[in-house]
């Protein structure tokens, strides 16, 4: 009852320690359990929300100083949120959008087409964007963050919700803009497929702080240290004991057995087990990256070594956190970090 | 201003999407407000006049700050929904925009079916003026029309400043209302008829008494019986457009409290 009265003050950090530099033209994604600040950090880089402390420079502006300059910079797509007018056809939101961003009417006329070629819009966009599929609305959703030709786009979740059709064509959009256009594409994404194909560098973010920055592959160097090797026997039996490896699973004569490249090889686990039983035929797996993210999500949930909450949504007040920027280029974008 | 009047053009059609939702709210708005001034009609059936005004009088008040609230209510009513953007995070998308913040939610919800509540003013204001015999001359045309544009000004800043109190209580605080739908009823008297606190409120702190009270007094060429300065029956304009400048100030301070915390 009391604490229905008297709420509270609650300090909240949502980013403590995110430092990361985007070179222009580049395509990065940015992945983080939820809750893990990835949302503060893009609406700090948007001129959202103001970092109470630190640095933040967007194509070499900041964004809450210079909030006007930064948006005519920056396209932004919320994957949840549309920023679509909601009763009109959606050609009127991207009418409007022309007149918001001041876009010339040649080129207008130029991006439109172009988008809806490649997007394939032609068959409704004179349909009110309440009546649009959830594919469609982010196939518009993304063409009117892209109308006016910003050098640097944010996504946030883009991809949530949709069919695999309707992804496919989203990445192929994305791909190509980031390709012709050197548009710099920062990604959030829960779909590890999204950062798979498209982006050559990954950041992931827990507690309000940068655990992994680096190539995709690197990081099954770095995380992917186990492998399983899928052994499939002349007959079923009970799980085999090989030195330095577990089975996980077991599957009538087929058995999954786990092993950590850095105590062992697979041709040792091969050995040992062709030494036990008769082996017809053998499989070995790579991690998915997504099993990788989720180890890495797990490690870091059981450190919580900051003083982020998850799930807080409502705190009375939210420190921003620190985040402090270097130079930054003229076109991309470039945060830093500052220990704290 | 031409984005304004562009933004404004497609919530016109957005809204004649849903026509007869459309006229049945705005014949509503004009009934709901026009009962009100059934009872006023009631009032004088009883008292010929209140605080020594006769009812074309205070009729003449009561469509003046209507239709001041009216204009306002209409072309400026985004402050209203300014707690229900933040609950739904839609004000982010607006500063993600190459506009002022402001003029974005100044044109973000134009309603049109508040136009029942012009058309009411209009209406009371047209009865009023049938009833008196005002002598008519260029500076009480001047005044009139300068006091319609002022009031919606004054009242326009009310919701601005109750808007921005929002980006610290997420909520509409009701006492927002009581100034503004308040507002609306208290221009509507004579402001004799109050308590000398509560005059000097609204005279000093918010600027109400130059909605309607303090230009009728020019028009309807009527003594001040509380005495203000003969000059302030004049001074509508300015007010209104200090009043505005201070709610300005006001917003950039609640936009900036935003980008601070996220609420």
């Amino acid at each position: 009852m009391l604490r229905f009265v008297r709420r509270k003050a609650v300090d909240v950090e949502a980013v403590a320690g995110v430092s990361f530099k985007v070179g222009a033209g580049e395509m990065i994604g940015y992945v983080g359990p939820n809750g893990a600040g990835k949302s503060t950090t893009i609406k700090m880089l948007t001129g959202i929300l103001q970092p109470s402390g630190g640095r933040v420079r967007v194509a070499g502006l900041d964004p809450a100083r210079q909030r006007l300059e930064v948006a005519k910079r920056i396209g932004v797509v919320f994957g949840q949120r549309s920023q679509l007018w909601w009763d009109l056809p959606l050609v009127d939101s991207f009418e409007l959008l022309r007149h918001i961003y001041r876009v010339p009417a040649d080129a207008y006329r130029q991006r439109l087409a172009y988008f809806t070629e490649l997007l394939e819009l032609g068959s409704f966009l004179e349909t009110p964007v309440r009546q649009l599929s959830l594919g469609q609305r982010m196939r518009g959703d993304l063409t009117a963050s892209l109308l006016h030709a910003p050098p640097v786009l944010f996504l946030d979740e883009p991809s949530i919700g949709l069919d695999v059709v309707a992804k496919a064509r989203i990445r192929d959009l994305l791909a190509q803009i980031n390709r012709d256009q050197g548009v710099t594409i920062l990604l959030t994404t829960h779909d590890m497929a999204d950062i798979e194909r498209l982006c050559s560098r990954m950041l992931i973010i827990d507690h309000g702080r940068v655990i992994y920055d680096g190539g995709i592959e690197a990081i099954r160097e770095q995380y992917g240290d186990e492998r399983t090797v899928v052994v499939d026997l002349a007959e079923a039996g009970p799980p085999l004991t090989v030195p330095d490896a577990t089975v996980t699973r077991t599957d009538g004569p087929r058995q999954w057995l786990r092993f950590r490249r850095s105590e062992t090889t697979a041709a040792q686990v091969v050995a040992s087990v062709a030494a036990t039983a008769r082996l017809r035929d053998l499989t070995i797996e790579e991690p998915a990256i997504e099993d990788i993210v989720r180890g890495i999500y797990e490690r870091g949930d059981r450190r919580q070594n900051t003083g982020v909450r998850r799930g807080e949504t409502s705190p009375v007040s939210c420190l921003l956190g620190e985040v402090v920027a270097s130079v930054a280029p003229v076109h991309g974008l470039d945060v830093d970090r500052r220990d704290v | 201003m031409g984005l304004y009047v562009t933004l404004i053009r497609a919530q016109i059609s957005a809204q004649l999407q849903y026509r007869a939702s459309f006229a049945i709210q705005a014949v509503g708005q004009f009934l709901a407000t026009f009962t009100d001034f059934i009872m006023l009609l009631l009032l004088f059936q009883r008292f010929p006049s209140i605080a020594g005004w006769t009812l074309g009088e205070v009729a003449f008040l009561y469509g003046l700050g209507g239709l001041a609230f009216g204009i306002s209510d209409l072309l400026c009513g985004g402050f209203d929904g300014l707690s229900k953007m933040i609950r739904m995070g839609t004000f982010d998308r607006v500063l993600i925009r190459p506009v002022g913040t402001f003029a974005q939610v100044l044109a973000g919800d134009v309603q049109f079916r508040r136009v029942g509540r012009v058309v009411q003013g209009v209406v009371t204001l047209g009865f009023a003026l049938s009833l008196l015999d005002i002598a008519w001359s260029a500076p009480k045309i001047a005044v009139l029309v300068s006091a319609i544009v002022a009031g919606a000004v004054i009242f326009t800043a009310i919701w601005v400043i109750g808007a921005a109190i929002t980006f610290w209580t997420v909520e509409t605080s009701e006492v927002t209302n009581v100034f503004t739908y308040g507002g609306e009823a208290l221009v509507s008297y004579p402001m004799p008829i109050y308590a000398e606190g509560i005059r000097r409120f609204f005279t000093y702190v918010v600027p109400l008494v130059f909605v309607s009270y303090l230009p009728a007094l020019f028009i309807l060429e009527r003594p001040d019986p509380l005495g203000l300065p003969p000059v302030l029956q004049l001074c509508s304009p300015i007010v209104a457009v200090a009043f505005l400048l201070v709610a300005r100030v006001c917003w950039a301070f609640g936009v900036r409290h935003y980008q601070g915390t996220g609420s």
